[in-house]
Parts: structure tokens; sequence; C-alpha cells
């Protein structure tokens, strides 16, 4: 899928784990690791938000678009 | 959230399970008796098998004999697959009701699609032949009693099954797409 997903490298800059920006979030582990891995079809804006808002970014840092 | 099988699930588990054995009895008599009406008895057309007596037919073409009772086995073997399948469905769980659009299931419905096309593929077939042998001034039992019948309706039953295969195909495809949205 051209759009890739860079929550790892965010992650990484705000020295966050997955358990911790899940407990912030309120998404379950198993849900931001399939986000995390590129398997998501979508992501809601609400889920977005959140991840955006935890992780104090703009959603350009968590997704982007690359060309096959 | 759990689903449990309700009774009407459990009635037609045990009413797949008798047609299957039905079935079964039926292509392994039809198979068994035309082995033993071509290669140790011949008397064995006669009473081929409850009110099938395919003497005259065997009479009148060996060769005509092994193509009717080819197609009618295939017939019967296609029908027992068929069921197979669908106590097969039932019995190892595939049928998970919380989640009843998977992939396997798409697949089984495919394949019984696939089945009951191939069983009116080769009823017409066997009904085209048999007509042709009557036509010839062969004393030919029915076509019901032959087991053969309905050749129009498993085409239908098989193009209609295949539709909703499709529309099954899609449901998996926006569950899975469901399941993948965070």
């Amino acid at each position: 899928m051209p759009i890739v997903v860079n929550l790892d490298v965010m992650m990484a800059k705000r020295k966050m784990s997955l358990n911790e920006l899940s407990e912030k979030v309120g998404l379950t582990l198993a849900n931001l690791s399939i986000l995390k891995t590129g398997k998501a079809k979508a992501i809601r804006f609400s889920t977005l938000e959140a991840i955006c808002k935890v992780l104090e970014c703009q959603p350009a840092d968590i997704l982007e678009f690359v060309k096959e | 959230m759990s689903f449990k099988p309700d009774i009407t699930f459990k009635i037609l588990y045990i009413v797949s399970w008798i047609i299957f054995v039905g079935l079964s009895i039926d292509a392994g008599g039809f198979i068994s008796n035309t082995i033993f009406t071509l290669f140790i008895n011949p008397n064995g057309a006669s009473k081929f098998w409850p009110g099938l007596n395919l003497s005259g037919l065997y009479q009148f073409n060996q060769s005509h004999f092994v193509t009717l009772t080819v197609l009618m086995n295939i017939v019967a073997v296609l029908k027992a697959i068929l069921f197979y399948l669908i106590v097969h469905i039932f019995h190892k769980k595939k049928l998970n009701l919380s989640s009843p659009f998977n992939a396997s299931l798409g697949k089984y419905i495919f394949l019984l699609a696939y089945l009951c096309i191939g069983i009116g593929l080769f009823s017409g077939w066997a009904n085209n032949f048999t007509l042709w042998i009557i036509k010839q001034g062969v004393s030919v039992p029915t076509i019901q009693d032959l087991k053969i019948g309905g050749a129009d309706v498993w085409f239908f039953m098989g193009f209609t099954l295949f539709i909703f295969a499709k529309i099954f195909d899609k449901g998996i495809a926006l569950q899975t797409e469901n399941e993948l949205t965070v």
C-alpha cells in the first residue's frame, strides 16, 4: 500500500513504548500493533486525533504517501 | 459476543447426516452393482437397484449400459460429496456464528455451487442420453428412477449459490476491512 505508517518513528522520537501509547490513547495493543505494522486498512479520525494528541505531532508525521 | 447454535442448526445437522448416509449408500450401491454386472454376473442388470431394471439396455448395447451407469455413478458420487461438504461445515465448526463471514466458509459455498453445477451438467447429459436410448426403442426405467432427474433445478441452484458465494465474498472483504480499521 502506498500509505506508510510511521508510528514507530514517532514513538521512538517521543521515547514511548507501545504499552504506554496504548494506555494513553485507549486503544488495545492488538489494534495498535495492526496500525504499527501497516496491516490496517483504515484509521478513524478519532484514533488519529488521540494518537496525535498523545505524541504531540501532526497526522502527516504518522502517515506518509510513498509512490510505488 | 458468543452465539450458541439453536435447535434449527442441530436439526439441519442431523438431517444433513441422514441425507449424506442415504446418498452414500446410493453411490456405493451403484458403483458396486456396475462392477458386479460388468465383471461378475450380467444378470445383475435386471436387479440393478430396487425398481431399476437395466437388463434391456444391457442386452441392447453393453457400451451404452456402461455410459449410462457411469453417468449415474458420477451424479450419485457428486451428490454424496455435496452433502459430505455440508456435514463437514457443521462438524468441523466452520460455521462460526459469531463471525459467519469467514474465508473458509466462503470457499465451501463456492465448492457447493460448483458441485451443484457439476451435478446439473452430468444429470442433463444422462437425461439426454436416456431420452436418446428410449428413442432407439429400448425399455429403460424413468429418469426419476435412474436418479438423474432435475438437471435444470441443479443448474438453477448452482448458479443461485454462485451468486450468493460472490455476495458472501464481498461480505468477507467488508468484515476484514472492519476488523482492520483502528
